[in-house]
């Protein structure tokens, strides 16, 4: 009997304590991100969409030794066409990522043996077309540029 | 209220409109009063209960939809308004559409037993209190017609046990409702409440000599809503199906409704017993303090009271929606035995306690 | 009204509102008793062992993270040690010291995610958004660590992917200090708690020998006694040199379950403060240099073991000497937790259901493969 009265009083504290625990969160702040009006920091190693490096005479790093296709996990994603420029210099006439298969992996950055595919912090990617997921080189080479004016504004 | 017909009498002289105009409408403004402010109250208290429950989570609320999400309910509203009504093939279609209905309307009919300020007290029966107990069972009949319509047997399983559920504990509410009355010796709800006026702030009101009166009040009013914790009939992960399973579109929002519009008035029920209903807390009224005891003084006091039991019942919501936060769902078999084995036997302590109590204090 | 005779067969499709993933349970249920039950996987079969057969081991290594998603470190981690093993690629220690960190790190998160469903399914909110809440810093952490939330590919053979960022080590730290009040919330708010208790104790109970003969591994079979961590039977990395407890408790009921792997996360966080302390004093060099795309293994074969959060992850890889391995087999914690479960059921009530396999921490990626 004894017993009871005091497990029951033990389980009343035990109610009230956790009322209280649960009380005292009205007093800290929302840790609610009101996105889209706030966007989250992102960091640098950030794996977003793709862009393809440019030096700064406007040419790409790329030398198409579809290395990065080599190590990409899903099949079909990475598609190169190999063209010999007057130099002698292979650069890719036509380079396309499919972000409908691509896994983010970051594989085609880090062993690209010439830093020539970078990844962005853009990860807003959704589009109404398949086709427009479809990454072609223009497209790659204006990621570069856009993310290069973003980092100058930061 | 024949001061405010008084008033209302030469406001319509002024205008040399005829007495008998104020006669027939007269009777008529507590109706619409009262159904203005039930359903504002309930499109209120939907949202309230989301805001209230993301602060406890360190969250933030609906806000998207109007400032502070205040359209968030009418968006609800309007979402199961355009929904298709289904009826069930078998279904008895007169009990089916009818369910809905009784669990509503008798939320509105008892609105007017409260007493809101001393004028408001719009239905003075000398057996307030019985009458409450007595419509706020109804709506328990229409969760058994909506499973026993639906043609559907996880539906009538879990009406059903709902109904065993209501039904366990408002035996331990009534039994506190006894001692209430002992200690007011009165059933008329304005009287409880005059019985709770005292010299000193509030000493009087019923909360202190029964607290585990009010504790147990409050556990039962929680079983007869059907909140957490003792939401099993409502719950998705635990049973198969609900009462309400089969009921989609509008009828759905009555059920719905029909919650929150019975949660506030429990709450405004637990506030008239023990925490001394429209009295303030103070012992003396601001509206007196500060306009004197003139024409305007008189009329604010009616509305201030009016103020400070919606502020003790919304005291009470927010404790209900902190019991919902923090404890998980009971089972079944913990239902029914936590409402006999323990309930009970302490309503029925609570009673003794109660009439000791009256007997040693007044029989001086 | 069912019949006493009759059993009614019910069917909890799929798809369910409680987040345990697609399993599927048609149940025998005579009124509310469960007779009898049949689990039903494959729903989220994604072939993870037969696409390691045509892929070469770098194009394999980003999948491996994905066959447990919240726990990817640990599933990378055991795919490493066995390619390393067979390719004899040496490992220096402080990448030795960065793994066990960041697996620790995961397994806290997994542990989190676990708690808070688990009390969404019993009917108790609350806890799910203070568990996120504190997974949401783990999280961040990682990201900034490996540059994405839930499916790092930051380990490599021979080391990791990059360095640690500069002031990492710190944020970590801080983030420890600041964990164990929230463990002791959810302690307040739910170990003492007598709906709770009620709910979970002797429940769902696995006794030592049927745990034993069902394979269980992990948190499970810790709760019903017996002393089984692979960290301290078989230490593998650097976990011989961190001091920590592996806990057992003794009735094998859900309730213990609870208990064993709340005082997991106190143990984890031990082990993260011993890591950060060291890692702190010890700059290495975590880089890995093996760079070639085209990695050939020597033909071998070789099982490594790690201790995840839902029991044992053993990972076998045959290679023939080439650049693909040859087959590549999983075994997971959850396959085994899913087979005891028609076990647990019988003659239990159907409220109990949720109770007992929110308890076992099934993910069915695990399951299924």
């Amino acid at each position: 009997m004894i017993k009871k009265i005091t497990k029951s009083f033990e389980y009343i504290v035990a109610l009230v304590l956790g009322h209280l625990t649960v009380l005292k969160h009205i007093f800290k702040k929302p840790v609610t991100l009101e996105y889209p009006e706030k966007k989250a920091v992102l960091n640098e190693n950030f794996r977003g969409e793709h862009a393809l490096v440019t030096d700064s005479g406007g040419n790409l790093l790329c030398t198409a030794c579809g290395t990065c296709q080599r190590v990409c996990p899903s099949f079909g994603t990475i598609e190169i066409e190999k063209d010999k420029n007057e130099s002698g210099k292979f650069y890719p006439k036509n380079y396309s990522i499919d972000l409908n298969k691509c896994i983010f992996c970051g594989n085609c950055v880090n062993y690209c043996p010439f830093g020539a595919i970078v990844m962005t912090k853009e990860y807003e990617l959704s589009n109404q077309k398949k086709s427009s997921l479809i990454l072609d080189i223009n497209t790659l080479k204006s990621n570069y540029s856009d993310s290069i004016i973003e980092k100058k504004e930061k | 209220m024949n001061y405010l017909y008084y008033l209302y009498i030469q406001f319509l002289a002024k205008y040399h409109l005829p007495e008998a105009i104020g006669m027939i409408t007269f009777p008529l403004l507590p109706f619409i009063i009262v159904a203005v402010v039930l359903i504002v109250m309930v499109i209120f208290l939907v949202l309230l209960e989301r805001k209230v429950l993301a602060i406890f989570t360190q969250r933030k609320g609906p806000n998207r939809v109007g400032p502070w999400g205040l359209f968030q309910t009418i968006a609800d509203a309007i979402k199961l308004l355009i929904k298709e009504n289904i009826t069930p093939v078998g279904a008895e279609k007169f009990m089916f559409t009818l369910a809905p209905l009784l669990a509503f309307i008798p939320v509105m009919a008892i609105w007017g037993l409260i007493p809101f300020s001393a004028e408001f007290d719009f239905i003075s029966y000398s057996v307030g209190a019985l009458l409450f107990m007595t419509i706020a069972s109804i709506p328990i009949l229409a969760i058994l017609l909506a499973g026993y319509a639906s043609n559907n047997k996880y539906s009538l399983l879990g009406s059903m046990r709902s109904v065993a559920q209501a039904i366990s504990y408002e035996l331990p509410f009534v039994f506190v409702l006894v001692a209430v009355v002992v200690l007011a010796s009165s059933m008329n709800l304005g009287q409880i409440v005059l019985a709770q006026t005292s010299v000193y702030p509030f000493c009087g009101w019923f909360i202190f000599p029964s607290f585990l009166g009010f504790l147990i009040v409050f556990i039962c009013a929680l079983a007869e809503l059907n909140r957490c914790p003792f939401d099993l009939p409502e719950a998705e992960s635990e049973l198969v199906s609900g009462y309400n399973t089969e009921y989609s579109g509008m009828r759905f929002a009555f059920f719905f409704l029909a919650e929150y519009a019975m949660m506030f008035i429990m709450c405004a029920f637990i506030a008239t017993l023990f925490l001394g209903g429209y009295l303030s807390p103070f012992g003396f009224y601001l509206s007196t303090k500060i306009f004197g005891n003139g024409h305007l003084g008189q009329i604010l006091v009616y509305f201030e009271q009016v103020f400070w039991i919606f502020l003790k019942t919304f005291f009470l919501i927010f404790c209900m929606m902190w019991v919902r936060a923090t404890l998980p769902r009971l089972k079944s078999n913990q239902l029914m035995g936590f409402a006999w084995k323990v309930l009970l036997p302490a309503s029925l302590l609570n009673l003794l306690f109660v009439c000791l109590y009256k007997y040693f204090l007044f029989a001086k | 009204m069912p019949n006493s005779n009759q059993l009614m067969k019910i069917n909890i499709g799929p798809q369910h509102p409680s987040t345990h993933g697609v399993l599927r349970l048609v149940l025998e249920l005579d009124g509310e008793f469960i007779r009898s039950c049949e689990p039903i996987i494959g729903y989220l079969h994604r072939g993870m062992e037969k696409m390691a057969e045509n892929r070469t081991y770098l194009q394999y290594l980003p999948t491996v993270d994905r066959v447990d998603y919240l726990s990817g470190f640990f599933y990378a981690s055991a795919f490493c040690d066995a390619v390393e093993y067979l390719a004899q690629i040496e490992v220096n220690k402080s990448v030795k010291y960065i793994r066990v960190l960041t697996m620790e790190m995961n397994r806290l998160a997994s542990h989190l995610l676990w708690l808070g469903t688990f009390m969404l399914d019993l009917g108790a909110t609350t806890p799910l958004f203070y568990c996120f809440r504190d997974r949401e810093v783990i999280l961040s952490l990682f990201e900034s660590l490996t540059g994405q939330r839930l499916m790092y590919n930051y380990y490599t053979f021979g080391g990791v992917k990059h360095a640690i960022p500069s002031d990492w080590l710190d944020k970590t730290a801080e983030f420890v200090n600041s964990m164990p009040s929230k463990i002791q919330d959810y302690e307040n708010i739910i170990t003492k708690n007598p709906i709770f208790v009620s709910r979970t104790k002797g429940i769902g109970v696995i006794t030592k020998k049927s745990a034993l003969q069902y394979s269980i591994t992990g948190p499970n079979l810790r709760a019903s006694g017996v002393n089984l961590d692979y960290r301290k039977q078989k230490p593998y990395l650097i976990y011989n040199e961190l001091e920590f407890d592996s806990i057992t408790a003794e009735n094998g009921d859900s309730f213990d379950r609870y208990k064993v792997r709340v005082e997991e996360m106190r143990v984890c966080l031990k082990i993260i403060s011993q890591c950060v302390d060291w890692l702190k004093s010890n700059q290495g060099e975590v880089v890995s240099a093996i760079k070639q795309p085209l990695l050939k293994v020597p033909a071998g074969e070789y099982i490594s073991n790690v201790e995840a959060p839902r029991g044992l992850c053993s990972c076998y890889l045959k290679s023939d000497g080439t650049n693909m391995p040859y087959r590549v087999k999983w075994r997971t914690g959850s396959y085994y937790a899913v087979q005891i479960l028609p076990k647990l059921l019988e003659d239990n009530l159907y409220p109990d259901l949720m109770a007992i396999f929110g308890s076992l921490d099934v993910i069915l990626p695990e399951v299924d493969r």
